[in-house]
């Protein structure tokens, strides 16, 4: 796997766009998958560009999907196939780097070379169902939205779902933070079609906290070509397989953004003419996010823990491509606009989060019972919403007036500071202990802190910050 | 999307019912409003009378009579509050029992202890709700008083602090009856049609107020039967006098809040029908614009499919 073998030339016949059909010798047709390579001259400079098999057109020809911009590439090119996928480094060696998809590092020093155990390819099976081991423990964030409604799996799937602009980002930033910082294994991030600058942030962000030189980050972020953005989680998602499977580690694994996956899909596909799906996706849509999402799985001993922003357009949450990512997931916070408009962050959306494990036998009988009053609270107070809405609250019966109160208090307390949102409040971040977490929202929900006002619960940690923020505004 | 528009259809259609309902309540508390402002100047002349007469009395005579005396030491006070017995007239009965409980907070800071009279249903539900103790409560005449209830309210309370007159610090007197010291009344008063604001009133023991203007000099009276006798049995129509303007007072204004209530609300329920009819118009044409692209790119797709044979 490691050498690559040249097996074959051919020469580009076509170029539409990112799209490349190239004829090959007929003994010498590259597989489906495997990486060409073709050198182009463009203003001067030279450039190796990588594309990759993605159809047999017969008559010797194969469609490519090029890496890269196709600038400089004309008929005749001379086009060589690898005869191997395309490759990343993988290994100890990858950490405090940065690559991008086709596994080429972006910040060596000068004169530095990658250290890397090995090569593999991106494309791989999943781990047989023999090897698979659930998991059913939960991993505290500290946030205590997240632990009392949505609690995490350790050695699960997280996906963070929400609009634009709600807070994806800056809660997977949030993640890192909270969880990369206190975690022995390492960390690799795929930032997939998101913004280039928070490419930066979070670079910056990690060294602060610590984390940057356990972590393997892999970009193709919104600037690069559909071929890209679809193989930049492959990539990242190669290089934790290895730790996983290889080193025996366990590994944190952040996508930043897995729709823009499937966005890059309904490009590609549409470049190779296929017929669209429903809503203009490709046809191939859930066999994609399948072949992905199976590769991310805890095997016996060691896991993966992903966590994954998933954009979810025009905040439509039966679009096809966050619905498709739905179900691989075990635990998924939605975050929601309704919510980020009172000025609520995280914006997470109590009622539409949720996770396996909140059952009883997993989290105790007490954080399943708070959970769900809770959310009765909540639910009872959304269906309110519409006769307050016209009526006013004057006209609400005196025991819903009291569960108004309450949810819009829990609705309050929901809200946390946090170490990613610190430079927008110039508050420090809180972390709070899943038990004070559920001992304080039964408090507030059996009415203990009726008398408390309003303003109180927002932007707090624990208890004992509520009690504090209370006195400051009696005062 | 399909369920998106469903949902929307049937919160539109609950929404224009609750307008219903709402404008005709509007309609119905706006027809109310007229003929109980009759009702307050139909009981103007009388209340004008008997307290020129009370007036008379008291500058006349020297006597104390129990319910014109204040005594040494008040323990506990009676309040009656009056509210309405059906909602859905805004912010009257929070604004009344806030009043209530504001003086109720002062009562006990003065170290009286207050018991509750209550007219209205609305108000003797605030107070069970809260598993308060209410020492009477009447229901069924908020928004058309008769003189009759207003003696009924006013028995009661009558009965109470007069039995409040030989009563210890803390046991009761000979009658065996707990009573009252002081008696006070919140209501709300009507100021015009957007304006009615809650007060608190002291009832007994009892100043005699004047109705409206001077009289001038009042004549010297003669007695008959004897002055104490006709306190007797005046005082307590006057009480009854102050309870029943009390009640056609807040009957007025219930229906004014009423009135302004639901205009509200019917100018909320259209504000959200036209916000839900526009959120449904353009999830409907999201479904049509899709299922069109949809068809359009799939015949464009298997149009240039067959052009390549």
């Amino acid at each position: 796997m490691t050498t690559a073998v040249n097996t074959g030339v051919g020469r580009v016949i076509r170029v539409i766009g990112p799209v490349v059909d190239v004829e090959f010798p007929r003994n010498a047709i590259p597989d489906i998958n495997n990486a060409l390579k073709v050198d182009v001259e463009l203003s001067g400079g030279k450039k190796t560009l990588t594309l990759e098999v993605s159809q047999h057109l017969g008559d010797n020809q194969v469609r490519a999907i090029c890496m890269a911009p196709t600038d400089g590439m004309v008929r005749g090119t001379e086009v060589r196939d690898t005869g191997n996928q395309i490759q990343v480094p993988v290994g100890d060696g990858t950490k405090g780097h940065v690559f991008n998809a086709i596994g080429e590092c972006l910040n060596l020093k000068p004169g530095e070379e990658i250290d890397a155990d090995d090569h593999w390819g991106i494309h791989r099976k999943p781990p047989a169902f023999a090897t698979l081991e659930p998991k059913t423990e939960m991993l505290p964030t500290g946030i205590k939205a997240l632990d009392l409604l949505a609690p995490y799996v350790k050695g699960g799937k997280i996906g963070l779902f929400g609009g634009a602009g709600v807070g994806k980002t800056v809660l997977i930033q949030e993640m890192i933070i909270r969880v990369a910082r206190n975690f022995g294994g390492t960390s690799v991030f795929a930032g997939v079609g998101e913004r280039t600058r928070e490419g930066n942030d979070l670079i910056a962000e990690m060294t602060e906290a610590g984390v940057f030189n356990d972590t393997a980050l892999v970009f193709g972020q919104m600037d690069e070509p559909p071929g890209t953005r679809l193989r930049v989680a492959l990539s990242a998602l190669t290089m934790a397989e290895y730790f996983r499977d290889v080193k025996n580690q366990e590994v944190l694994l952040f996508v930043d953004n897995i729709f823009r996956f499937t966005q890059a899909g309904s490009e590609v596909s549409t470049l190779l003419g296929r017929m669209p799906s429903a809503v203009g996706y490709q046809p191939t849509l859930a066999d994609e996010m399948g072949q992905l999402q199976e590769r991310i799985t805890s095997v016996q001993g060691k896991a993966i823990t992903s966590m994954q922003a998933i954009y979810v357009p025009a905040d439509d949450y039966t679009d096809p491509a966050p619905h498709t990512a739905f179900t691989h997931l075990d635990a998924t916070t939605n975050l929601e606009r309704k919510v980020s408009d009172k000025g609520i962050y995280p914006a997470i959306d109590p009622l539409a989060s949720s996770s396996r494990i909140l059952a009883p036998e997993f989290v105790g009988d007490e954080h399943y019972a708070v959970a769900t009053e809770v959310k009765r609270i909540l639910q009872k107070y959304n269906e309110l919403q519409d006769i307050i809405a016209i009526l006013g609250m004057d006209e609400l019966s005196e025991e819903d007036k009291l569960v108004v109160g309450r949810a819009r208090r829990i609705e309050r307390f929901l809200s946390q500071n946090t170490y990613a949102a610190k430079q927008f409040t110039g508050q420090e971040g809180s972390t709070v202990d899943v038990k004070d977490t559920v001992e304080a929202f039964k408090k507030i929900a059996e009415g203990e802190y009726d008398h408390f006002p309003e303003q109180a619960f927002f932007m707090c940690g624990g208890l004992d910050d509520l009690e504090r923020k209370a006195a400051e505004l009696q005062k | 999307m399909g369920a998106q528009l469903r949902v929307l259809r049937r919160r539109i259609a609950s929404t224009q019912s609750i307008k219903k309902i709402t404008k005709a309540q509007e309609l119905v508390a706006t027809s109310r409003i007229g003929k109980a402002q009759e009702r307050v100047a139909a009981a103007l002349p009388y209340a004008k009378a008997i307290t020129g007469v009370l007036t008379a009395l008291a500058s006349n005579c020297d006597v104390n009579h129990p319910l014109l005396v204040p005594r040494p030491v008040v323990r506990r006070a009676g309040v009656l509050v009056i509210t309405s017995d059906k909602g859905q007239c805004g912010g009257y009965n929070s604004n009344v029992l806030r009043t209530a409980e504001r003086l109720v907070a002062r009562l006990a800071r003065e170290d009286k202890n207050p018991v509750l009279y209550v007219t209205g249903g609305k108000g003797a539900a605030y107070y069970k709700f809260r598993g308060r103790e209410l020492a009477g409560e009447w229901a069924g005449f908020s928004q058309k008083p008769t003189v009759a209830d207003a003696q009924e309210v006013a028995k009661t309370l009558i009965r109470a602090f007069v039995n409040g007159a030989d009563d210890d610090l803390e046991h009761p007197g000979p009658d065996g009856i707990l009573g009252v010291d002081e008696l006070f009344i919140v209501s709300t008063h009507f100021v015009s049609m957007v304006a009615q604001t809650p007060q608190a009133h002291n009832l007994a023991p009892m100043q005699v107020e004047d109705v409206e203007g001077d009289r001038g000099l009042l004549p010297a009276y003669e007695f008959e039967p004897e002055a104490e006798e006709l306190l007797d049995a005046l005082l307590p129509k006057y009480l009854v006098t102050r309870v029943y303007a009390a009640l056609i007072d807040a009957a007025v204004s219930e229906s004014a809040a009423r009135r302004t209530a639901m205009k509200n609300a019917t100018d909320n329920a259209e504000e959200m029908i036209k916000t839900l009819t526009r959120q449904r118009n353009a999830a409907r044409q999201a479904e049509i614009t899709q299922e069109i692209s949809e068809i359009v790119g799939g015949a464009n797709a298997l149009a240039a499919a067959g052009s390549d044979d």
